[in-house]
């Protein structure tokens, strides 16, 4: 199989991915969500609140964005991934071509990838700008915090896209096993004092931040693991999980949905 | 080559739910049409042997190999599903490109493809329309013209007939018969059995699960003459008239299943249609109509299946 034809095969199927992850109606609700934070700084800057600076950004941001807006991004997009074929009858179309189960699954991924950062880079970017010109230090003064969140959402999309479409493959009813991984053990076990939270993603993606950012609230978070080894560790972590996805969708059957 | 594919004690089941049961049967060269009611197991058969099913038991063979995540074999074959769900925002001449795309066809050359397809199957003129706004019978010629764009070896057709308008019925009846013809083999099924009938002799009938006749039609018909025809007679006296035939020795049974019409079943439907309007001139009984449920295809289908 040549590169060329896997080079059209991964267009083809990245592009019908990213139509159907936004070019529904459901994306404006996704184009919403995802807007909260740039919506916030602006509320932020048109109220003049004084405290607004940098240090807030981090404060707000971090449970805001990282730990609900990305969450529930990528949990919409990733679970509708492959099961929206499923339930569409339309994987059938894809599944009689010469192309391999995993190579489907890969290129979905990569196409789920490219939609969610399309929905969660430029808000976040804009906050930054309305947060920067807001406090009048110039908009590259706190370049590493803009470049911590940045780092973040794409390793998070990855881990958090690769759970959840590993859960989507898994099980009929994604998104309700989808919200309780989200939502609430991420939120439990990355909360628990010891070493606990490593069992949980937003652990790794702090600690990340907290490499990354000089001054701010998260130097002050509780982790022993460098931006190094959490990156490595979310980069394996996905890598592993889309490897386990691609395996399970091989042995997957389709049963036509009457 | 004498069989395109081949089944033996072929089982398939969804927990509790038998969807194949020991099917064995061989679908030759050219058109082979799968003959059953819904329910059967045809898009069992059919999903198995496009390789997204796998067996429980027994053998399945596509070209003498084995489908399941066979992915070379998929460009061999062309699987038109029995659903009718596209990707409804491509237009019909995008829909075809990007999955002959998907066979690792250049943009130009899935292009000249997907247009001489749909041409084929006389969607040329709604080529350029999202397929959200076809009709069914566009529907299904679209999903035709997909299966059948990369030129492949033998095309699996899941009820392509179904819901569609007389146009489309006539216009994918002749698109098979000329890709059968240049060649290609075609297994389709459909419950719509005189349509087979006007494509191929070859039929293998398919009942809750299990080949229950396969081959030639003919052979197949020959079958009917250990099961009683039926014919219902519409007469204003059905009882007067039932009294009349029962002296005939070929007549099995005799039914008065409305005030207006009597059901009979012979052994010998010649005899009766030639006796007939000797007694119906000699009691003076007035017969309005006459209809065989059993002109058809559809008569070997329901004697079969019982």
């Amino acid at each position: 199989m040549g590169v060329t034809e896997s080079m059209r095969r991964l267009w083809v199927i990245t592009s019908l991915t990213l139509r159907y992850l936004l070019g529904t109606r459901r994306v404006i609700a996704m184009l919403f969500l995802s807007a909260i934070p740039f919506i916030l700084a602006l509320a932020l800057a048109a109220a003049r609140v004084t405290a607004f600076n940098s240090d807030l950004f981090q404060v707000l941001m971090i449970p805001l964005f990282l730990q609900v807006v990305l969450i529930f991004v990528t949990l919409v997009n990733a679970t509708t991934l492959i099961r929206e074929e499923i339930d569409d009858n339309t994987l059938p179309y894809l599944l009689t071509r010469p192309i391999s189960k995993p190579a489907v699954v890969m290129y979905k991924y990569i196409g789920y990838l490219v939609a969610v950062l399309v929905l969660l880079v430029p808000p976040i970017v804009l906050a930054y700008g309305v947060t920067e010109a807001y406090q009048g230090t110039g908009l590259t003064s706190d370049l590493d915090v803009l470049g911590g969140f940045l780092v973040t959402t794409v390793i998070g999309s990855a881990a958090y896209g690769a759970v959840f479409l590993f859960i989507s493959v898994i099980f009929r009813k994604p998104l309700a096993v989808g919200l309780l991984f989200g939502f609430v053990w991420e939120s439990i076990v990355g909360s628990i004092p010891g070493d606990v939270p490593k069992l949980s993603l937003i652990h790794y993606l702090k600690s990340v931040l907290k490499g990354m950012i000089a001054i701010g609230p998260m130097t002050t978070y509780r982790s022993d693991i460098s931006a190094e080894t959490a990156l490595l560790t979310l980069v394996g972590f996905s890598a592993a999980l889309i490897v386990l996805t691609m395996m399970v969708f091989q042995q997957m059957e389709f049963r036509q949905k009457a | 080559m004498t069989a395109v594919a081949e089944a033996a004690g072929v089982s398939k089941w969804y927990g509790e739910v038998l969807g194949l049961n020991a099917f064995t049967a061989s679908f030759g060269t050219g058109i082979t049409g799968l003959v059953g009611p819904n329910g059967a197991g045809k898009s069992t058969l059919f999903k198995l042997l496009i390789g997204q099913l796998h067996a429980n038991q027994g053998t399945l063979r596509l070209f003498g190999e084995n489908p399941w995540n066979n992915v070379p074999l998929m460009r061999r074959l062309g699987y038109c599903p029995e659903h009718n769900q596209l990707y409804g925002w491509l237009t019909g001449q995008r829909f075809v490109e990007a999955l002959l795309r998907l066979d690792g066809m250049s943009t130009k050359k899935a292009s000249t493809a997907a247009t001489a397809a749909l041409k084929v199957v006389g969607l040329s003129g709604a080529a350029h329309r999202p397929t959200r706004t076809y009709s069914r019978g566009m529907r299904q010629r679209a999903k035709l013209a997909q299966a059948l764009a990369h030129d492949p070896d033998v095309l699996i057709l899941d009820e392509p007939l179904s819901r569609s308008d007389p146009m489309a019925r006539f216009q994918i009846l002749r698109t098979i018969s000329e890709f059968a013809k240049d060649g290609g083999h075609v297994i389709m099924s459909t419950h719509v059995l005189y349509e087979v009938e006007r494509i191929t002799q070859n039929i293998v009938l398919i009942h809750n699960g299990k080949a229950i006749a396969s081959g030639d039609i003919h052979a197949i018909r020959a079958l009917i003459d250990e099961h009683p025809h039926a014919v219902r007679i519409e007469t204003s006296h059905p009882r007067q008239l039932a009294q009349a035939l029962a002296r005939m020795d070929h007549v099995v049974s005799l039914e008065v299943p409305s005030e207006d019409t009597l059901l009979i079943r012979t052994r010998k439907p010649d005899a009766f249609y030639k006796e007939l309007p000797g007694i119906v001139a000699d009691t003076r009984l007035d017969v309005r109509a006459l209809e065989s449920p059993d002109d058809s295809l559809e008569a070997v289908f329901r004697y079969l299946v019982g």
